[in-house]
């Protein structure tokens, strides 16, 4: 990332608060990203400027149409003298003014033309965002994106709902950033240079000063080695042995003249942290099953950096890692004087690199036997990786396809949701979908002109009762629902707009940076209520 | 935009006057969103300039606009996309006098896009004054929330109690540090001492009066110092300047000569590990952190320190001199030289006392406080604020919500957690209808100059209070016009036989709020703390009790439990105390 950026500014000064959440190589992921926005609507231009703030590298708009007046209503970034000129064009104008680091650039040619005659244009983008496409051409362009990987992030706004939809066949994650998570210091099997480290200290013969300092972790060792040699070399298991643990190392704390025990730090902190360093050491359920994934097993010459790597994390465990993955290597703050804490450091540092070069020997191997360019991964790359192997995840949605299908569709999901749960949202999705069969008919959506409303309303209601048909469920009567869809007419509120905009433009920044989970897969937000869902659909 | 809002909603949103405080990052694209709505008549008041570190979310502003007003700014972008909005902003402080409970009456509904609490507080009390329904919100990274405050509807921003902005006790500061901020915290302490306003509750030096010390220890302590060489009482300002900032001399005295100082104190260090006096000459070159190119992500060592230490010096007595006779420097975390200044003190004295040193970037965010901040998050809220708007407008107040934003959805798969709103809290000592507290403290150690700033002020939130004696006689120890008390400013509480059990009352003319304060006299309190704020004695004793039983939990290792979704951004969003436990004052 260069330290300045075109517009002059310092870059890290810039984009200063949001490095704090994502990493200079997260920032460098998203300058190096291409966006394209499918149709300039408010929706759409509220995600591409939360994405232009940041500074993605460059976006694209494709929409055909003309500035209309209840565009400008609604859309920040369109003005009032624009109506009649290219919506694209004009919105792309005022979103490069959000910053200059950002190239803008917009394609003046409908979706479903370019789906049919110029498909490989799509392919070339980092993510397409789509917002208000009919059905038939979300459909077409679903299935071309799916084809080539290309994530597609769905959205819409109607009324009061908001609704996102992520497309993608598979997307790696190396930095999920886990909320609670345990640190990995293997007091079940020590690394030597640990156990070297405890046995050199003795805590009966050093100085009182000495015996304050000793850091909690050697405090914990000492003592489970205690514990082991008077249970057959067993460690604590239950609640019962650890809290007698415990006690044993409470045992441990010098005593004054008068046989009270003195207020020594590194003890309590011992006591506190028996619970959660005796965790045992082992490779998550969610990593075992990637070692096992077909993509992990099977290499290519076109296989993803990911893989080539979690395929040599798997050597690394299967080998020199003895049934455990590369050592994360480091260690809590703790009370301790520096001199030992910063030995104990080392100690763990070290061996993490060596568990990173073990990993990255293999790395070198797979990449050759594939023939693959060994400059795709870095040894930086590979010391992310090691860092987080016990947090990589992967995600694989299910394509649209499969959701329209009613052969497909999780329709247990969608019966569940109607029939158990009274409130549940997820009536929203199955209304806009009667919305589109509606528009699909009529060739305009329920309600939008005031006069037709009440026969409107009929025909929705045959629209959903034919699409619950379809997935084979129960009849549900929504009438108040049905009427207040038909009251909305299709309108784009511009708050709505807004608030999915964010956060579209949130789980957009996810993919680009390649950090934290995406949703799976879709996303339904209900204004009125301030409620929103997740569901796999 | 009609088909979905009522006309009776519609022609409310048309027509309705409404004020927005703050044009951040919150508040920029909340005007968007209420042009775009329909609102017409808006007035947005905010006291902050520009900042470069603002530009990646505060869409309305420019590289060009760095230094210019953020209101005036944001409401020249937003009419440039609507010109027949009838936008009016204020560059000012909405804690100014001028914005009285009048002012507030005019608006129809308040909405807050702030980042500190002192003026959420305020806000508050004038919206519950003019009796005016107050959309509230906060953001802090990927998380977010907005609630609706209504008088008598719904409890008031201060109805619960909030997480305690952490203090360090001076002589942690001074003598014992033991984690970074603490060093952190005397590093800005010395940039004000050498450079900024002085302020004797900054003190870098030694403190011979740690409660720590016995008498006679720190008595022998200041023996051996007048004993050794004639030192000169005089203010750490005057001494480095006479000294011309000479980064040897005052490195050496901060680094060194302190710290010989302290290792005196010999009680201090019977348990502690002590520290390790430093030689300015003779400093290691080695970098504790592994091979990190980034200067702002790698940790410096002692030598680098203290050449930055050095150069940074330099440049701040030229600022310094820049300003002329009694100048002063404010620091800023955006100004290099003066984040600079504190990284390499921070870590120089991290060093000494065994703390494990920090990044530039680190160093910046604990010194500045900053909390992360994205375009994604701001949009969120503010898009929610406005569908809490609407309802208010709709008169529905019953619909309304408190909504928090989670950083991914919870394990019910929820984003959002939308809750109903709360009734008022019957005991909350700003919205109930007699306010009361009992401020626990030690009436012959108070002065009345820290009753008004510290307790009255900083912690109770008024902002001009008047502050009269229940005796019957009316004497008024605090008067809010100048020139009428500030004679009675380094008096002891005492010394207007305020003793235990006595009552003041306090009224802060343009809060239009009347507080009744109960004094509970003690010797002592806990954590060397000064005053502890206590809803009712009984509340008091209850809490006493608490402590003393969490004592006992601790020790049993019971691990402390979560804070309840509601008291979640609280703690990292309004107190910014993201590397510091959090206290929990009991109202």
């Amino acid at each position: 990332m260069a330290a300045v950026t075109k517009s002059g500014l310092d870059k890290n000064n810039k984009y200063d608060r949001q490095l704090r959440l994502w990493g200079d190589h997260g920032q460098s992921a998203l300058e190096s990203s291409r966006v394209c926005l499918i149709n300039a609507t408010a929706t759409g231009t509220e995600i591409l400027k939360n994405l232009i703030l940041p500074g993605i590298g460059s976006f694209t708009i494709v929409d055909d149409k003309k500035v209309e007046g209840d565009d400008v209503g609604n859309n920040f970034f369109l003005l009032r003298d624009s109506i009649g000129t290219p919506r694209g064009k004009i919105a792309c104008e005022l979103l490069s003014e959000l910053n200059e680091d950002v190239v803008g650039d917009f394609v003046e040619e409908s979706t479903s033309n370019l789906i049919e005659n110029n498909p490989s244009f799509f392919t070339s983008f980092s993510i397409v965002i789509a917002t208000n496409m009919d059905e038939k051409n979300l459909l077409k362009l679903g299935e071309l994106l799916y084809k080539y990987n290309v994530p597609l992030l769905v959205c819409r706004c109607y009324g009061f709902i908001g609704y996102i939809r992520l497309v993608l066949k598979e997307h790696t994650v190396i930095e999920s950033h886990p909320d609670n998570t345990l640190e990995d210091l293997r007091l079940d099997r020590p690394i030597p240079a640990f156990q070297q480290f405890c046995d050199s200290l003795d805590l009966c013969t050093m100085t009182k000063k000495d015996h304050s300092h000793t850091p909690w972790l050697v405090i914990v060792y000492k003592y489970l080695q205690q514990w082991k040699n008077t249970h057959n070399g067993a460690a604590p298991i239950n609640y019962k042995e650890k809290t007698q643990l415990k006690e044993l190392i409470k045992t441990g704390i010098l005593r004054n003249e008068e046989g009270v025990p003195d207020q020594e730090e590194n003890f309590d902190e011992a006591v506190k942290h028996v619970n959660t360093a005796l965790a045992p050491t082992k490779v998550p359920s969610e990593i075992l099953k990637l070692f096992d994934d077909p993509e992990c097993l099977n290499l290519t010459p076109q296989s993803k950096a990911f893989w080539i790597m979690i395929r040599a994390v798997k050597q690394f465990v299967e080998t020199d890692g003895q049934g455990a993955l590369p050592l994360r290597g480091t260690i809590p703050d703790m009370t301790a004087d520096s001199e030992r804490y910063i030995k104990l450091q080392n100690i763990y540092r070290h061996q993490a690199n060596q568990d990173c070069q073990s990993v990255s020997n293999s790395v070198q191997r797979l990449v050759e036997e594939q023939c693959q360019n060994p400059e795709n991964i870095s040894e930086k790359d590979i010391h992310t990786f090691c860092r987080n192997s016990a947090f990589l995840r992967v995600i694989r949605c299910r394509s649209l396809e499969e959701e329209y299908n009613p052969q497909t569709a999780n329709t247990p999901l969608l019966g569940q949701h109607l029939e158990d749960e009274e409130e549940s949202d997820i009536i929203f999705y199955v209304l806009l979908r009667a919305v589109d069969k509606f528009y699909e008919k009529f060739n305009h959506y329920p309600g939008f002109y005031t006069q037709q409303l009440e026969s409107d309303v009929q025909e929705l209601k045959v629209c959903l009762s034919k699409l619950i048909q379809e997935w084979s469920l129960p009849p549900v009567s929504k009438d108040d629902y049905v009427q207040e869809m038909c009251r909305y007419g299709a309108s784009e509120l511009h708050t709505i707009a807004a608030f999915i905009g964010g956060i579209a433009a949130q789980e957009a920044i996810k993919i680009m940076t390649g950090q934290f989970l995406p949703i799976d897969n879709t996303y339904i937000y209900n204004a009125m209520k301030q409620t929103s869902i997740t569901v796999e659909l | 935009m009609k088909n979905s809002l009522s006309p009776n909603l519609y022609n409310n949103v048309s027509n309705c006057k409404v004020l927005v405080v703050g044009a951040g990052g919150i508040g920029c694209e909340l005007l968007k969103n209420l042009v775009l709505t329909g609102f017409s008549d808006i007035q947005v008041i905010d006291l902050d300039t520009i900042d470069v570190s603002n530009l990646n979310r505060q869409f309305l502003f420019r590289k060009e606009h760095v230094g210019k007003s953020k209101s005036q700014v944001a409401k020249e972008s937003a009419l440039k996309f609507n010109p027949n909005v009838n936008i009016v902003a204020y560059h000012d402080s909405v804690m100014n006098p001028d914005y009285g409970a009048d002012f507030f009456k005019q608006f129809k509904l308040v909405m807050n896009a702030l980042d500190n609490r002192a003026a959420r507080n305020h806000v508050n009390r004038m919206c519950l004054a003019a009796d005016v329904p107050l959309v509230e919100s906060g953001t802090a990274g990927y998380l977010g929330q907005v609630t609706v405050i209504k008088k008598g509807l719904t409890e008031c921003y201060e109805c619960r109690p909030k997480a305690a902005q952490k203090t360090f006790p001076g002589c942690t500061i001074r003598n014992t540090p033991s984690e970074p901020i603490h060093c952190v915290v005397w590093a800005k302490h010395l940039f004000n001492q050498l450079f900024g306003e002085e302020d004797p509750d900054q003190d870098v030096s030694p403190d011979t009066e740690d409660p720590e010390l016995t008498a006679a220890a720190g008595e022998s302590a200041l023996e051996k110092e007048t004993e050794g060489k004639e030192i000169e009482r005089k203010s750490t300002r005057v001494w480095a300047m006479d000294t011309g900032y000479d980064a040897e001399k005052i490195f050496s005295k901060l680094f060194r000569d302190d710290i010989k100082y302290l290792l005196t104190m010999e009680t201090l260090w019977k348990k502690r590990r002590p520290p390790e006096p430093l030689d300015y000459n003779n400093l290691s070159d080695e970098s504790p952190s592994s091979t990190n190119d980034m200067r702002d992500q790698r940790i410096w060592s002692m030598k680098e320190c203290a050449d930055v230490f050095s150069k940074c010096l330099a440049k701040l007595k030229t600022d310094l001199a820049a300003q002329g006779d009694g100048g002063m420097l404010v620091w800023d975390k955006d100004d290099d030289k003066a984040l600079d200044f504190v990284v390499s003190a921070a870590n120089v004295r991290a060093n000494i006392f065994g703390i494990s040193q920090k990044s530039r970037f680190d160093i910046k965010s604990m010194a500045g406080n900053i909390i992360p901040a994205i375009a994604t998050t701001n949009a969120i809220i503010a898009g929610l604020i406005v569908m809490e708007a609407l309802k208010i407008l709709d008169n529905k107040f019953d619909k309304c919500t408190a909504v928090y934003l989670n950083r991914k959805p919870n394990f019910r798969k929820k984003l959002l957690d939308a809750g109903r709103l709360d009734p008022p809290n019957p005991k909350c000592y700003v919205c109930s209808a007699k306010p009361e507290v009992t401020v626990v403290l030690n009436t012959q150690k108070i002065t009345i100059k820290f009753l008004e700033d510290k307790i009255l002020k900083s912690e109770l939130g008024m902002v001009a209070p008047d502050v009269e004696i229940d005796n019957g006689l009316g004497t008024i120890i605090i008067s809010s016009e100048e020139g009428e008390t500030e004679q009675n400013n380094d008096k002891f509480l005492s010394k207007f036989n305020i003793i235990n059990g006595s009552r003041l009352k306090c009224d802060d003319f343009l809060q239009n709020y009347n507080l009744n304060i109960t004094i509970a006299h003690v010797e002592k309190l806990e954590d060397e703390k000064e005053f502890m704020v206590v809803g009712d004695m009984a509340e008091l004793q209850a809490k006493l009790d608490e402590n003393s039983k969490k004592k006992e939990g601790e020790s049993s290792g019971a691990t402390p439990g979560n804070t309840s979704s509601k008291g979640r951004i609280g703690s990292v969003n309004y107190h910014s105390n993201l590397y510091t436990k959090q206290i929990l004052v009991i109202f």
